[in-house]
């Protein structure tokens, strides 16, 4: 590429101008035009990227390894280096220790159902229907909310007196649900921060999953078709597959949205009852910002990070062997 | 229905256009139960998505003793609109500016940063070409947790947690890589032919870009601007906790500042939400498509 563009910047200079001052004005502009103008367009973002996210990382590695409490110790630098100790603390620390595996096993569901009802829709929407345009404007909607003001919706939903979602359980006669607080307890709190997690992905799964049902050449479904397979058969044993490498990257992303949920947990139940309902996001936040330990925070932040690098080079491993079978 | 006849009389195996013939009659009513299926499930996931959504317009204009009802009521009998005045009057104008503030503000530094870069990964051979695309691509798995504590320090050293330009700065963390990878595929479909032309005709390299090519990218530049504006228009972690003072809060937080007050006054929580939510689907309308396409393309080719 370089080569080509050398080859065509002679052109750009004006054939009028005397040959003596033209060759070494080409010269410094071919010289500007090819080696420094890129890195003078990409410095801004090196800048950015390298002051706002790569150094802010290594500086959490390194404060996770202090102790750093009080805000005296990010002002004045009064920390002191003691190895492992904060991870060690999250292992020792029960309500820590089950936020993590919270984490993992929350963020695990909110993926697994993110991608089945994504699928789902996905499927539903490349049939043809009355009504299929405007479906597929309203199942973008969630995806536009903003996360805190769906939180107050769905909390709105299931309120324990006035919400829709008790009302119509009782009235399909299931009593136990009339003015049935949902979150009192850990796991029907889970399920309605579940829900609003799924609510607000799924979409995104779907349209991209969409595209990727409408790229699936029709020639195949068709010679599928009349060797005998089913529309379930077709769906399973051509369209899947085809589909595989999309499908390994919604995963990743769905994995990276979902373990890093924040809003939503934060309003609903802000992690209680009694803490059961947090997660690493939300410890950290604590730790952090209320509790001033900054040094556990910074701990916690990077067993997250652990977990979604882990998560990562998994996909990236799978990818890796799919392209090596294909 | 008028198909599997012709199926039938070119069947390539006898005993598959057999077993088609038993199954003719069949097929009818089973294809009848597939649609009305497909309807019935088109109807449950257009409630999901719709409903809550139906509910909190429905809530914020509903009169105080409709709402509180044990029996929900599904179409209000009279349409109170002062509530939206109501909330704008508690607060709401100042987060209302605030956030607009922010979001301007993101977009457009995004926007100068995110335009060089996009076009420097997509023209030129950069030296450590593909570490720069890595390092871009790989930001978007930092949790924004992991970010927050050193950015705290640092606006904190540099006196920025009292001022919005400090959200500003962190929200570039997080929403310029996505802007940049987006706007270079952008300009990987623009012909490179045309700034060649443009050289030609007396441009310089960068007149070349910034008179040719730009305008030419004006969709994708559209799509990227509404995106990075969304995205700061929503961000919650950063703005409640770096913001402390209630002058400076964005909508977010000033929201959840507004429950904490009026806790059980549903009707004015779902106002106050309808109108953060408003601008946000109106433009989220125009770009989804690029936004997807874009955040797929990029994690396929990383």
């Amino acid at each position: 590429m370089a080569a080509r563009r050398r080859g065509t910047s002679p052109a750009a200079g004006p054939a009028t101008t005397p040959g003596a001052v033209r060759a070494p004005q080409r010269s410094w502009r071919r010289i500007f035009d090819n080696r420094l103008l890129p890195i003078l367009l990409i410095t801004p973002a090196l800048v950015a990227i390298g002051g706002l996210v790569a150094y802010p990382v290594l500086r959490t590695a390194w404060l996770s390894l202090n102790d750093a409490s009080g805000l005296q110790a990010l002002t004045t630098g009064a920390m002191s280096f003691i190895g492992l100790d904060n991870y060690v603390a999250i292992a020792q620390d029960p309500d820590l220790r089950r936020s993590a595996l919270t984490t993992v096993l929350f963020g695990l569901s909110c993926v697994v159902a993110t991608m089945v009802v994504g699928m789902a829709v996905a499927l539903l929407l490349n049939r043809p229907f009355k009504g299929r345009v405007v479906l597929g404007i309203i199942v973008l909607l969630p995806w536009a909310i903003p996360h805190v003001a769906a939180s107050y919706v769905w909390q709105w939903l299931f309120h324990d007196q006035y919400g829709v979602i008790n009302w119509t359980l009782s009235t399909l006669g299931l009593g136990g649900f009339e003015g049935f607080a949902w979150f009192n307890q850990w796991h029907t709190a889970f399920i309605v921060i579940g829900i609003v997690v799924v609510w607000q992905s799924f979409p995104f799964v779907s349209i991209a999953l969409l595209a990727g049902l409408q790229t699936v050449p029709t020639d195949v479904l068709e010679a599928a078709r009349i060797d005998g397979a089913s529309a379930w058969q077709r769906t399973r044993l051509v369209t899947l597959p085809m589909l595989k490498p999309l499908l390994l990257v919604l995963l990743v992303i769905s994995t990276i949205w979902d373990f890093k949920v924040f809003d939503q947990v934060f309003v609903l139940t802000g992690g209680g009852p009694a803490r059961k309902t947090e997660i690493l996001t939300i410890s950290t936040y604590q730790q952090a910002f209320t509790q001033s330990e900054f040094g556990l925070g910074s701990a916690l932040a990077m067993v997250l990070f652990l977990i979604l690098l882990v998560v990562t080079v998994i996909y990236i491993k799978l990818v890796k062997d799919e392209e090596r079978v294909s | 229905m008028t198909i599997a006849p012709v199926d039938l009389g070119g069947g390539d195996s006898p005993r598959l256009a057999q077993r088609r013939v038993v199954t003719a009659g069949m097929a009818k009513r089973r294809r009848r139960v597939a649609t009305i299926a497909t309807y019935v499930a088109a109807l449950a996931v257009g409630l999901f998505a719709a409903f809550p959504i139906y509910w909190m317009v429905l809530t914020s204009v509903k009169t105080q003793a409709e709402i509180i009802t044990p029996e929900p009521v599904f179409w209000p009998s009279t349409f109170d609109l002062s509530r939206f005045s109501y909330v704008l009057e508690l607060g709401f104008t100042t987060y209302l500016r605030n956030s607009l503030l922010v979001a301007a503000g993101t977009t457009l530094l995004g926007l100068v940063v995110a335009i060089f870069a996009g076009y420097a990964l997509a023209r030129f051979r950069l030296p450590f070409h593909r570490y720069v695309l890595m390092i871009v691509l790989s930001t978007q798995l930092f949790p924004l947790v992991v970010l927050i504590i050193p950015l705290f320090i640092v606006m904190r050293n540099l006196n920025l947690l009292g001022s919005l330009w400090g959200l500003i700065l962190a929200y570039l963390a997080f929403i310029t890589p996505l802007m940049i990878w987006i706007l270079r595929g952008f300009f990987l479909s623009i012909p490179t032919e045309l700034e060649e032309a443009a050289q030609i005709d007396g441009c310089t390299r960068f007149g070349a870009m910034w008179r040719v090519i730009l305008p030419l990218a004006g969709p994708g530049i559209a799509a990227v601007s509404i995106f990075a504006w969304i995205a700061a228009w929503n961000e919650f972690l950063l703005a409640l906790t770096f913001i402390r003072s209630d002058e400076l809060r964005t909508l977010p937080v000033g929201l959840v500042q507004f429950v904490g007050r009026e806790s059980t006054d549903y009707g004015a929580i779902m106002a106050a939400s309808l109108m953060f939510t408003i601008p946000v689907v109106i433009f989220f309308l125009f770009v989804h498509k690029r936004l997807t396409t874009g955040m797929v393309a990029g994690a396929v080719k990383g």
